[in-house]
């Protein structure tokens, strides 16, 4: 109302011939300058992503799309590049890091929405905002000297008894791994799965929430009966969120993964994931076709981020009717 | 009352108490069980790099030649992070206002396109905006720069910028809006009179988030602007950032000058990311007390 007041006083009423010649100008320069920034910008994407696939393209020819993205050598020095080692170890990784991160997400989302008293949501809320924003460098650093070393004790006791039994449990344990990257990933992907859960928990209906309490439920009831069926699509959308995220990580995910051309065969063994492999030989690639290669792994990763992102949206837009504008 | 409530949720009252009290332990242990590592994360950075940041040399100085050697600071990354960072605001933050005011108020078929391609780059891991700006900058310019680094920030920042722009201005009250229209306020004069005034604070949040962003991100300049162990302000060479030498240092922390001096560069970067991220929130508080808009 302020605002409205302010603009009254300063504006006064203009005349109205000056008024609609000032406003038909003003209006056409600002739509026509704000159209020249926004083609602008859009062309010069556009050109930035052509210009990647088209350096990619030797590669692509050379072995072929479906060659390429299913062949599981990666030797340089060769000049045999296949990218399923890495797209291996992405899924791999990102399987890990959901596999821990998410019932751990959906517990806390549910115990901040049922059970915390409501004081305690917005510190939450600000630890949360403050985890998410922790730069991944710095996940990577402790993870290096701390989580990997920590967890090595661990992975050789399971590779020892389960692993005997299971060989994707099995040897080698040299500590950083397919599973340590796995580890700091679900670290660093709870906040934002949780964030956004309890963003989805916290909207349900609180008639039908108090209905089931009065009905004599207990607050696991209203979780099961309310808060979780109804709050279910949310859940994937902030799934399917932190599933982008885990698969575009890059240098926490270099920096305890093991970096290794082979496709392990235990999730102790080390690897590479597709931008981790990028980050670690970018600079080195000295070889014929060994640039093309990892601009190629580049193009695989973005196809990749752009079907989950997709996926996302259309989670969200099939169960909000698209109303909503984004998280 | 028991009793009824068994006969709707179908279980036996000592049944559904021992599953509340599960449910609530394991919520409980969830909680605590992310809470380890994280506490641990910040205990173990902060114990570790409080004794650099607590020198000034720490500011002042630049590495050692030799890794391994004692002394020096960070003055050189300081120096870059802050010189790449400001060059990527100063470009995506009009860029995105832009496409934001033109994506809401105009829409239209190149809005929807921008928009996409906004959306795009969202989601896009920020070791491929790296290599777009590799294939067309670096590869162009024939050498690694400051200002390559910096454009790969602005292209990470950009959707940070437009998204949240887009959100404060789709919040504009109804009847402000309509009281501009009404008084026969032109749409720029509307737009810059009464929709960037009342969405200011939060525009300014979305920048910081955006900057927050940016500042941290180590990926998008490992082959933009490589890196530099030596000083320099010139952002047409190489230039050294916060985040790429703390993953230089971390990948040489054998030697205990160079982890000492990584732990030191993430605690300052953690600080640093914390006091947008929190100066941001303190804005839309603020904004959201004043009562003036929604």
């Amino acid at each position: 109302m302020f605002q409205t007041k302010r603009v009254t006083s300063r504006e006064g009423a203009p005349s109205l011939g000056s008024f609609h010649r000032r406003r038909w100008t003003g209006d056409l320069t600002l739509r026509a300058g704000l159209a020249i920034v926004t083609l602008g910008i859009s062309v010069v994407l556009a050109i930035m992503m052509v210009e990647s696939f088209a350096d990619a393209s030797p590669v692509y020819e050379k072995f072929g799309i479906l060659g390429f993205v299913t062949g599981t050598k990666w030797a340089p020095s060769f000049t045999i590049y296949g990218a399923w080692p890495f797209i291996y170890g992405t899924l791999l990784t990102s399987l890990i890091g959901l596999v821990i991160a998410v019932p751990i997400s959906v517990l806390i989302a549910l115990l901040l929405t049922e059970l915390a008293p409501a004081r305690l949501r917005a510190p939450f809320g600000i630890a949360v905002d403050l985890l998410a924003a922790v730069p991944s460098v710095v996940y990577g650093l402790w993870g290096l000297i701390v989580l990997v070393p920590a967890m090595r004790p661990f992975e050789q006791g399971v590779s020892a008894t389960l692993g005997s039994v299971v060989p994707f449990l099995g040897p080698p344990t040299p500590g950083a791994s397919y599973f340590a990257a796995g580890v700091i990933l679900a670290i660093m992907i709870i906040p934002i799965i949780s964030a956004v859960t309890r963003e989805v928990f916290a909207s349900t209906p609180r008639l039908q929430r108090e209905a089931v309490l009065a009905l004599g439920g207990t607050r696991w009831d209203v979780a099961r009966t309310v808060t979780l069926p109804i709050g279910r699509a949310g859940l994937l959308a902030a799934v399917v969120l932190g599933l982008g995220r885990a698969v575009g990580e890059t240098i926490a995910v270099t920096m305890v993964i093991g970096n290794s051309n082979n496709i392990g065969t235990s999730i102790f063994a080390p690897g590479f994931t597709l931008a981790s492999v990028i980050a670690n030989e970018f600079n080195e690639a000295t070889e014929t076709l060994h640039p093309e290669a990892l601009i190629a792994l580049g193009t695989v990763l973005l196809v990749l981020s752009v079907i989950v992102n997709a996926v996302a949206v259309a989670i969200r837009n099939r169960f909000t009717g698209g109303a909503r504008s984004g998280f | 009352m028991a009793s009824d409530a068994s006969v709707v949720f179908g279980q036996t009252s000592l049944d559904r108490r021992f599953k509340e009290r599960l449910f609530v332990a394991l919520a409980v242990v969830a909680l605590v069980l992310a809470l380890i590592p994280l506490a641990a994360v910040f205990g173990y950075i902060f114990v570790n790099g409080i004794g650099s940041l607590l020198s000034i040399d720490f500011f002042l100085k630049d590495p050692p030649a030799d890794l391994t050697a004692a002394g020096g600071g960070v003055r050189n990354a300081l120096v870059g992070t802050f010189e790449m960072t400001g060059l990527a605001t100063i470009i995506a933050v009009p860029v995105g206002l832009a496409v934001a005011v033109f994506a809401i108020e105009f829409g239209g078929g190149l809005a929807r396109a921008a928009r996409f391609l906004i959306d795009v780059l969202n989601g896009l891991p920020s070791i491929v905006v790296g290599i777009f700006v590799y294939a067309s900058v670096v590869v162009t310019q024939g050498h690694f720069s400051g200002l390559a680094g910096a454009l790969a920030l602005a292209i990470v920042m950009l959707p940070v910028v437009t998204v949240s722009a887009e959100e404060i201005l789709r919040l504009t009250p109804h009847p402000i809006a309509e009281g501009a229209r009404a008084l026969g306020l032109s749409r720029w004069r509307s737009i810059l009179s009464v929709f960037m005034p009342i969405g200011l604070s939060g525009i300014v949040t979305g920048v910081l988030l955006g900057i927050s962003r940016a500042i941290g991100e180590t990926a998008p300049l490992l082959f933009t602007t490589l890196g530099n162990n030596f000083f320099t302000p010139d952002l047409n060479q190489p230039m050294q950032a916060l985040p790429l030498l703390i993953y230089r240092d971390a990948l040489n922390s054998a030697y205990q000058t160079a982890r000492d001096r990584a732990f030191g560069a993430a605690l300052l970067l953690v600080l640093i990311v914390f006091g947008l991220n929190l100066l941001g929130r303190w804005l839309t508080t603020r904004r959201r007390l004043a009562g003036s808009s929604r």
